[in-house]
C-alpha cells in the first residue's frame, strides 16, 4: 500500500508513482510552504478523534500489554499545547524565524534564515507501535516534504493515522508519501533516497548499516540507534520503595525498550555486596512479576524457556562468569556478574548486577558510550548531583529516578538530541 | 543397553503403563551412559547435584534434566566419537539456528522397529504400489534435515510410483511451488495407483485451499491417504482446526478423515507419534511426557496446559533423553477416547512466542532472532 496525495494506491503502481514523485515534489518545493500552525491545528484535531476511539480497534491489536496506556499517551502527546511545547522547545527562537546578523567590528550584517532541510526519507523500524507516524509528524513539523518507509512489523496502525491527518488537513497531501515496500526492495529504497536531503533511520545496527551504504555520498544522515540503559545504586532515600518502583520497570517494559534497565550497578568493589543485593531483590522482582504476569501463555511460556536455557546453558558450559551466581525466581532471575560492562540482559525479568565504584564510572563506561542511554540512578540526596555528572560525563544522555527510566518527559531530548533541529538548516543571505 | 533393546523390539507399541518399570531402568542406564561419556552432560548433573543412581521411580524421570532444543541449537553435543555416529541430522531451522543430533546404530535400529511397528499398527504399510505427493522438501545432496530424510523414508511404506515434491531446489536454494504440485495432483488422480500426500500441514493445507478455490473436485482412489507430519512451522497463525481440514481434504480429494492420519516428533526427539483413528497421539511405549507449569518448570496433573517434555532412551550418540520443546501441550486420559488404547495422549495446543516481539535495546532484536525457540 503506498499514500500519495492523500490517496491510497496499490503497491503494483509503485514504480509509476516514483517516475512522477520527483516532479511533484519539485512542484510543491517551489511554490507551497507548509506552516506550522496547518500541521499543529491538524494534529490537535487528530489527537481529539485518537481520544474519541477512532482507531481503538487498531491499537487493541496491538502487542503492547498496554494498550490503553499507550493510547492515552499518543492523544495527550498530539495535543496543541504539547506540540507547541515542543516546538519552542526543540527550535526555540533562532530556528523559527529570520533574523539579521549584528557582528562585532563593523562587519558586514547577513540574514539567518532557518528552512526545512526539503525532502526526507523516514526508514521506520517496527520496533515501537506507531513509531513510523511520530518520526513523519517531527519532518511535517519542521516543514518538511515526508517519504516514509514503513516497517514490515507495522500492523497498519501508523497507515491508518497518516491517512487521518491527511483527510483533516489536505493541505498535508502535497507533504506526505508512505510506502510499505520491504526492506529487501533495495532498488526502490535507493530511488527513494536519491529524491531525499536527510534519511532518517530508525533501527539496530544492521539496518543503520544498510542505509550508510545504500545511501548517496553527501545525504545527510540522521540516525537513531538502539541503546542500552542500566540502573546505578549508591545507597537509598527510601529504599523499600525505590527497590519496587525498579523491579515495576524492569518487568512492566519486559526490558525490550531503549530505556529498559538491563544492568543493575552497585557503587562498590565487593561481589559479597552484589551476592547480598540479589539476594535481597530476588523477591522484590518476583513479587512485581506475578503482579504484571502476561495473562497469555504463550508468552509467559517463551520467557521461561528462555531463562531454564541460560541456566542450563550456564551449566553445560560452566560459565565461569556467572557460576553458581544466577538467581532464579519464578518469572524472574539475576545473574550476579564480576565484570563492570553494561550490558544487554536476557530480557523478561532478566537482570545482570554488577559492581562499579564511582570513581570508575567514566572509565567504566566509556567504551560504551556510543549505546548508552538511560541511568535510572537511586542513591543519597547528597550524591545525586556529583553521580549524575559523572554518568553524563561518561556518556549517558539522561538521568532519571530509577522507576521513571522509561516515562516520557514533555521537551525532553531523543538520544541527546533535538530531532527537529536535524531537520532543518541554516541558510544565509545577504 | 539391554533394557532400551528390549523397550523397543518388544511388546506391543502402546503398551506404555505396562513398560513403566522397563523404561525407568532404560532411562537410567542412558543417564549413567551420558554421565560417563560426556562431559557437558556431566556439568549439568553436576550442577543440579543429581547422580543417575538416585532416579528411583517412574515419577523420577521427571527430574531428570530437561534440555531445550534451543541447546543444541548453540552447543555441538555428542556423547560418542564421530565414527560411531551412523546418522547426523540437522533439525529445519524454521527461524535461525540449527540442531545438530548423532544417531548411532543401535538407536537407529530401535527407532527403524519402532516405525515398522506402529506403521503397521497404523495400517500403513502395504504392498500395493502408489504415487507420493510430498509437500516437503525434494532431497538434495546439502540437505541434512531429518523432515527431508523422513518425508524421503516414508515413501517406502508402500512401493512408490512417482514422487512429485512441493519444495524443489532451484538454482542452489528451495523454492515452492504449490501451483505445479497441483497440477501434478490432478495429473496423478488419473493413475490406476493410489496417492499418498504427505508433508509439512501448511503447505497441504495452502495448496487444498487453492485448489478449493479453483473449484477442483477429484475422487482419488481407495487406500489414498493424506499423511501429515512436521508441524505448521512458520505457518502457526494460519493454523487450522481438524475438522476444518478433513472437509476441505474430503470435498477437494474425496478422501476420508479415517485416511489422514498426522505425526509429529522433532530432531531432537525422534519417536514417532502417529495419531490413532480417533486423531488421537497416544504415548507409545517408547517415549513418555511430562507436561510443566509455564512459570515453574515443576510437571503438571493430567487436563492442565503447560511446556511439553519429552522423554525417551532411544538414542546414547546425543544426550537428548529429555528434552522440553517450544509446543504448548495438554496430557488427557487415555481412556478418553474411543480408540481402545489406554495410554494418556498428548494435545498440541499452541506455541511459546515472543515473535512480533517489538525492541530498541541495542543487540535485543539479534538476541531475539537468533535465540528464537
Amino acid at each position: 500500500m503506498i499514500i500519495e496525495k492523500g490517496q491510497r494506491v496499490d503497491i503494483s503502481q509503485l514504480n509509476d508513482i516514483i517516475i512522477r514523485m520527483e516532479q511533484d515534489i519539485c512542484d510543491t518545493l517551489a511554490h507551497r510552504t507548509l506552516s506550522v500552525e496547518t500541521v499543529v491545528s491538524a494534529l490537535d484535531q487528530l489527537s481529539q478523534k485518537i481520544a474519541f476511539g477512532a482507531y481503538d480497534q487498531k491499537i487493541s491489536e496491538l502487542s503492547s500489554a498496554h494498550a490503553e496506556e499507550y493510547k492515552e499517551q499518543v492523544v495527550r502527546m498530539m495535543r496543541r499545547e504539547n506540540i507547541e511545547y515542543k516546538i519552542k522547545m526543540e527550535l526555540g527562537d533562532d530556528l523559527r524565524h529570520a533574523v539579521m546578523t549584528n557582528p562585532p567590528l563593523g562587519q558586514s550584517a547577513i540574514q539567518v534564515r532557518p528552512m526545512p532541510l526539503g525532502v526526507i526519507l523516514h526508514i521506520a523500524a517496527g520496533n515501537m507501535d506507531g513509531l513510523p507516524a511520530f518520526s513523519l509528524v517531527e519532518g511535517l513539523l519542521s516543514g518538511n516534504v515526508n517519504i516514509l518507509k514503513l516497517p514490515q512489523a507495522d500492523n497498519g496502525l501508523s497507515l491508518e493515522i497518516i491517512a487521518g491527518l491527511v483527510e483533516i488537513e489536505p493541505q498535508l497531501s502535497n507533504y506526505i508519501y508512505v510506502f510499505d515496500t520491504p526492506s529487501s526492495d533495495v532498488a526502490t529504497i535507493k530511488k527513494l533516497s536519491e529524491m531525499a536531503d536527510g534519511i532518517v533511520i530508525w533501527g539496530g545496527e544492521a539496518a543503520v548499516g544498510a542505509v550508510r551504504r545504500m545511501a548517496p555520498p553527501g545525504a545527510k544522515i540522521i540516525e537513531w540507534g538502539h541503546k542500552l540503559s542500566f540502573a546505578y545504586i549508591s545507597g537509598y532515600e527510601d529504599e523499600d520503595r525505590e527497590l519496587r518502583l525498579l523491579a515495576d520497570h524492569i518487568i512492566k517494559t519486559d526490558q525490550v525498550l531503549c530505556s529498559s534497565c538491563q544492568t543493575i550497578f552497585l557503587d562498590t568493589e565487593e561481589m559479597d555486596e552484589v551476592y547480598r543485593f540479589c539476594e535481597k531483590f530476588l523477591p522484590i522482582l518476583e513479587g512485581s512479576s506475578q503482579m504484571h504476569a502476561s495473562k497469555s501463555l504463550g508468552i509467559r511460556a517463551d520467557k521461561t524457556l528462555r531463562r531454564h536455557f541460560e541456566n542450563m546453558n550456564r551449566l553445560l558450559t560452566r560459565n565461569k562468569n556467572c557460576s553458581g551466581d544466577c538467581y532464579q525466581g519464578i518469572g524472574c532471575s539475576l545473574s550476579a556478574q564480576t565484570d563492570s560492562a553494561p550490558e544487554l540482559s536476557n530480557m523478561f525479568g532478566h537482570v545482570r548486577v554488577k559492581r562499579l565504584p564511582s570513581q570508575h564510572i567514566v572509565s567504566g563506561l566509556r567504551p560504551y558510550k556510543t549505546v548508552l542511554q538511560t541511568a535510572g540512578l537511586i542513591c543519597l540526596p547528597e550524591k545525586r548531583d556529583a553521580l549524575t555528572d559523572l554518568l553524563l560525563r561518561s556518556g549517558v544522555v539522561r538521568v532519571t529516578r530509577a522507576g521513571t527510566m522509561s516515562a516520557l518527559f514533555s521537551g525532553e531530548a531523543h538520544d541527546g538530541d533535538y530531532p527537529m533541529r536535524r531537520y532543518v538548516r541554516i541558510t544565509n543571505v545577504e | 543397553m539391554a533394557d532400551r533393546s528390549i523397550l523397543f523390539l518388544k511388546g506391543h507399541p502402546f503398551e506404555t503403563s505396562e513398560t513403566d518399570d522397563l523404561f525407568l531402568s532404560a532411562m537410567k542406564e542412558n543417564c549413567l551412559y551420558q554421565y560417563n561419556h560426556c562431559e557437558a552432560y556431566k556439568n549439568i548433573l553436576d550442577g543440579l547435584n543429581l547422580h543417575p543412581d538416585s532416579i528411583k521411580d517412574i515419577n523420577h524421570i521427571a527430574d531428570i534434566p530437561f534440555l531445550p532444543t534451543l541447546i543444541f541449537k548453540h552447543n555441538r553435543i555428542f556423547s560418542m566419537s564421530r565414527k560411531r555416529m551412523l546418522i547426523r541430522a540437522t533439525s529445519s531451522g524454521t527461524r535461525g539456528k540449527r540442531s545438530e543430533i548423532g544417531f548411532e546404530l543401535s538407536g537407529l535400529l530401535c527407532g527403524l522397529v519402532m516405525v515398522m511397528k506402529i506403521a503397521s499398527w497404523r495400517r500403513i504399510l502395504s504392498i500395493c504400489p502408489c504415487n507420493y505427493v510430498i509437500f516437503g522438501y525434494k532431497p538434495h545432496r546439502g540437505n541434512r534435515t531429518a523432515v527431508t530424510k523422513t518425508a524421503f523414508g516414508s515413501t517406502f511404506f508402500a512401493p512408490a510410483v512417482r514422487r512429485k515434491y512441493a519444495i524443489l531446489f532451484k538454482n542452489g536454494e528451495y523454492e515452492t511451488d504449490l501451483e505445479n504440485i497441483i497440477e501434478q495432483i490432478v495429473g496423478l488422480s488419473r493413475s490406476v495407483f493410489p496417492m499418498r500426500l504427505m508433508g509439512f500441514p501448511a503447505y497441504t493445507y495452502f495448496a487444498l485451499r487453492m485448489m478449493d478455490d479453483k473449484g477442483i473436485r477429484i475422487k482419488l482412489k481407495k487406500g489414498s491417504k493424506i499423511m501429515l507430519g512436521g508441524g505448521w512451522k512458520q505457518h502457526y497463525s494460519e493454523k487450522v482446526d481438524k475438522q476444518t481440514f478433513y472437509q476441505l481434504a474430503e470435498r477437494v480429494l474425496g478422501i476420508q478423515d479415517k485416511d489422514i492420519i498426522e505425526f509429529f516428533g522433532a530432531v531432537e526427539h525422534p519417536i514417532l507419534y502417529c495419531d490413532c483413528k480417533h486423531h488421537h497421539f497416544h504415548i507409545p511405549r517408547y517415549g513418555r511426557v511430562v507436561i510443566r507449569d509455564v512459570d515453574t518448570l515443576k510437571p503438571l496433573p493430567m487436563g492442565q496446559v503447560g511446556l511439553l517434555n519429552l522423554l525417551t532412551p532411544m538414542v546414547y550418540a546425543t544426550p537428548m533423553l529429555s528434552v522440553m520443546t517450544d509446543d504448548l501441550a495438554v496430557l488427557r486420559d487415555g481412556e478418553t477416547c474411543a480408540c481402545g488404547l489406554k495410554s494418556p495422549y498428548v494435545e498440541i495446543v499452541g506455541r511459546v512466542g515472543l515473535h512480533d516481539i517489538k525492541t530498541c535495546a541495542a543487540g535485543a532484536a539479534e538476541l531475539i532472532k537468533e535465540d528464537a525457540l
